[in-house]
């Protein structure tokens, strides 16, 4: 018998004891009914139910806009002073905790990248077991076994299975002793993808559609409205752009997420363009996230959350592509 | 450092962008210290077109021979003409009834005899003259207003995102208008920088800011279609703030 399980009636004393490690955070409904994380300041705020988010949990890591340096005449380019905010943030999807780990790969194996280093630093993740709806398929990418927590929460109909993950995971599941009750060890373990999905089979093939017709369907219908990859967990991309200030002397120098739709994406001094149309922008988006490039060749970074899927208002779906294959 | 010398004038508008510029009540002292202001109608009473300027910024529609009279006059003692606002860039709320006969629509404004009135159909700034920059809105928004003027400091003149306003209405996790509701917001195909200012209320996105660059407009046509509005209700949305779109371009 493991101490390790939370009734669900301790919710309010488990954010409490939380709080002491941080600002909690976790899904909220906003008040238009949007599903988002944000500041959980009370337990009703809290919303363990939910299916997904719209932005992913990498706004905590890469906000969608930030100043990243100033200028002024007598300093030069400064920094902005590193982040130094402590959040926990609340019941993770495996997909999501998949989509940090990919981050993290991205923006903390090689070059850190300081913003990002310094938030991931003060991150806390605590992983929920989930329920698949239409939209997502986490099994067929690979991302269904949960990874990346400090804590996991297995659900089961009276409260959580806790698992820790971490040294950070260790410490904080320790404070919460008092609220911890007995149980027969987790019962479900999470699914586990053994099928040899058509995207995984694709994916390890290279394969690229060449001759689809997908290709030039998704361009015609594309809006370029940007939702795919915002909504992303794992599209980084971002735009630097530097703007004067009125005095005429200083600066500020911001980054802000991009999108591989957008015609300014592959854009170089002068008006040359890398991928003049859709049709070319659609081919990266799909390497990018199918078959990586550069240092993530051969890492699938798509964790089958579903979100592009659901908010493109074109309803285009890059899966498709497998089915087709099938 | 040598000022700036900078025109403002307004053409046939309502001159908002030229409030919203003065609105901009924080940065005045400093507009005024660092630009001379050599021409503004609009605040301050006397002065003549002279020039040469280093910038002019020109509000409004070309729909009187007046209006095109003093828009040749500012392109050619400017070195930079700026289209303020939508009316300049794309012929904004006077053009939305382009389509219409002209004579009609003076007669109902001004009543008999409104056809003898020398005017013709409110047209962009680029109908006529090379525009070198716009500030795109109805009205702008103040920080892009700052944003040009700051680089006009410089020499040069700001890059603006270009994509459309959904990009930040996602951004900020609104409810999306268009997909939950199905209303016909047209975000999709508007110019951002106003941070989705009307979805953020929860109202569909009017296009106040004229098409995005590589606008989809036939999928967005298809799609509202397909959600059941009319050709006539689509276009009449469309053309409040730009009467001129391609509903066959997708790119
Ligand atoms: S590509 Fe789509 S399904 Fe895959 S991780 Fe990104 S948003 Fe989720
Ligand atoms: S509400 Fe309008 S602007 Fe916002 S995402 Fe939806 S379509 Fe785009
Ligand atoms: S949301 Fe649309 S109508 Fe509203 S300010 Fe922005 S561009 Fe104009």
């Amino acid at each position: 018998m493991a101490k390790d399980f939370l009734p669900i009636g301790s919710i309010p004393d488990f954010l409490d004891a939380l709080a002491t490690f941080g600002e909690v955070h976790g899904p909220l409904l906003t008040d238009d009914g949007v599903q988002v994380f944000g500041r959980i300041a009370s337990p009703a705020d809290l919303r363990l139910d939910y299916r997904r988010t719209l932005l992913p949990p990498k706004k905590y890591l890469l906000p969608p806009r930030e100043t990243v340096l100033t200028y002024a005449p007598d300093s030069g380019y400064r920094p902005p002073p590193l982040p130094d905010r402590d959040i926990i943030l609340l019941a993770l999807h495996p997909c999501d905790l998949a989509g940090i780990a990919y981050l993290d790969m991205a923006f903390t194996s090689t070059e850190p990248d300081p913003w990002y280093r310094a938030r991931r630093r003060r991150l806390t993740l605590i992983g929920l077991s989930c329920e698949p709806d239409e939209f997502c398929f986490c099994a067929e990418v690979g991302a269904a076994t949960p990874g990346n927590f400090d804590l996991f929460l297995e659900r089961t109909p009276a409260g959580f299975h806790i698992r820790t993950g971490s040294r950070r995971g260790e410490k904080i599941l320790a404070r919460l002793a008092r609220l911890l009750g007995e149980s027969e060890p987790a019962l479900s373990s999470p699914q586990r993808c053994n099928i040899e999905s058509a995207i995984l089979v694709a994916v390890r093939r290279g394969e690229t559609f060449p001759y689809s017709p997908l290709w030039d369907e998704f361009a015609s219908r594309c809006l370029s409205c940007g939702a795919c990859s915002l909504c992303c967990p794992t599209c980084y991309c971002f735009d630097v752009r530097e703007y004067g200030l009125l005095d005429g002397e200083s600066a500020e120098r911001i980054r802000e997420w991009d999108n591989c739709l957008f015609m300014a994406h592959g854009e170089t001094a002068g008006g040359f363009n890398f991928r003049k149309n859709r049709r070319e922008r659609f081919l990266y988006r799909y390497r990018h996230k199918y078959l990586g490039f550069g240092p993530t060749r051969g890492t699938l970074s798509c964790v089958g959350c579903g979100r592009c899927r659901e908010v493109c208002p074109v309803r285009i779906d890059l899966l498709e592509l497998f089915k087709e294959e099938r | 450092m040598r000022k700036p010398i900078i025109a403002i004038a307004g053409l046939t508008a309502c001159s908002g962008c030229q409030l919203t510029l003065l609105n901009c009540e924080a940065e005045l002292p400093e507009l005024a210290e660092r630009f001379d202001l050599a021409y503004f109608p609009l605040g301050i009473t006397e002065g003549a077109v002279t020039g040469p300027f280093d910038a002019a910024f020109v509000e409004g529609a070309v729909s009187t021979p007046d209006d095109l009279e003093i828009l040749i006059k500012l392109r050619s003692r400017s070195r930079h003409l700026v289209a303020f606002g939508t009316c300049a860039l794309w012929g904004g709320v006077a053009a939305m009834n382009n389509h219409e006969s002209r004579n009609a629509l003076l007669e109902t404004v001004y009543g008999e005899g409104g056809s003898e009135m020398k005017s013709f159909n409110p047209q962009p700034f680029r109908h006529f003259i090379k525009v070198d920059f716009a500030i795109t809105g109805c009205p702008p928004e103040k920080p892009e207003i700052l944003a040009a003027l700051a680089a006009l400091l410089r020499g040069t003149f700001p890059v603006f995102p270009r994509y459309p306003v959904c990009t930040e209405c996602r951004s900020r996790e609104n409810r999306c208008l268009l997909i939950e509701d199905n209303e016909i917001c047209l975000g999709p195909l508007i110019q951002a920088g106003c941070n989705a200012r009307c979805p953020a209320v929860g109202i569909i996105c009017e296009g106040c800011r004229g098409p995005v660059d590589e606008a989809n407009v036939a999928a967005e046509l298809e799609l509202f279609l397909e959600k059941g509005f009319t050709r006539e209700e689509i276009g009449r949305r469309m053309r409040r703030f730009c009467p001129e779109w391609d509903y066959e371009q997708r790119s």
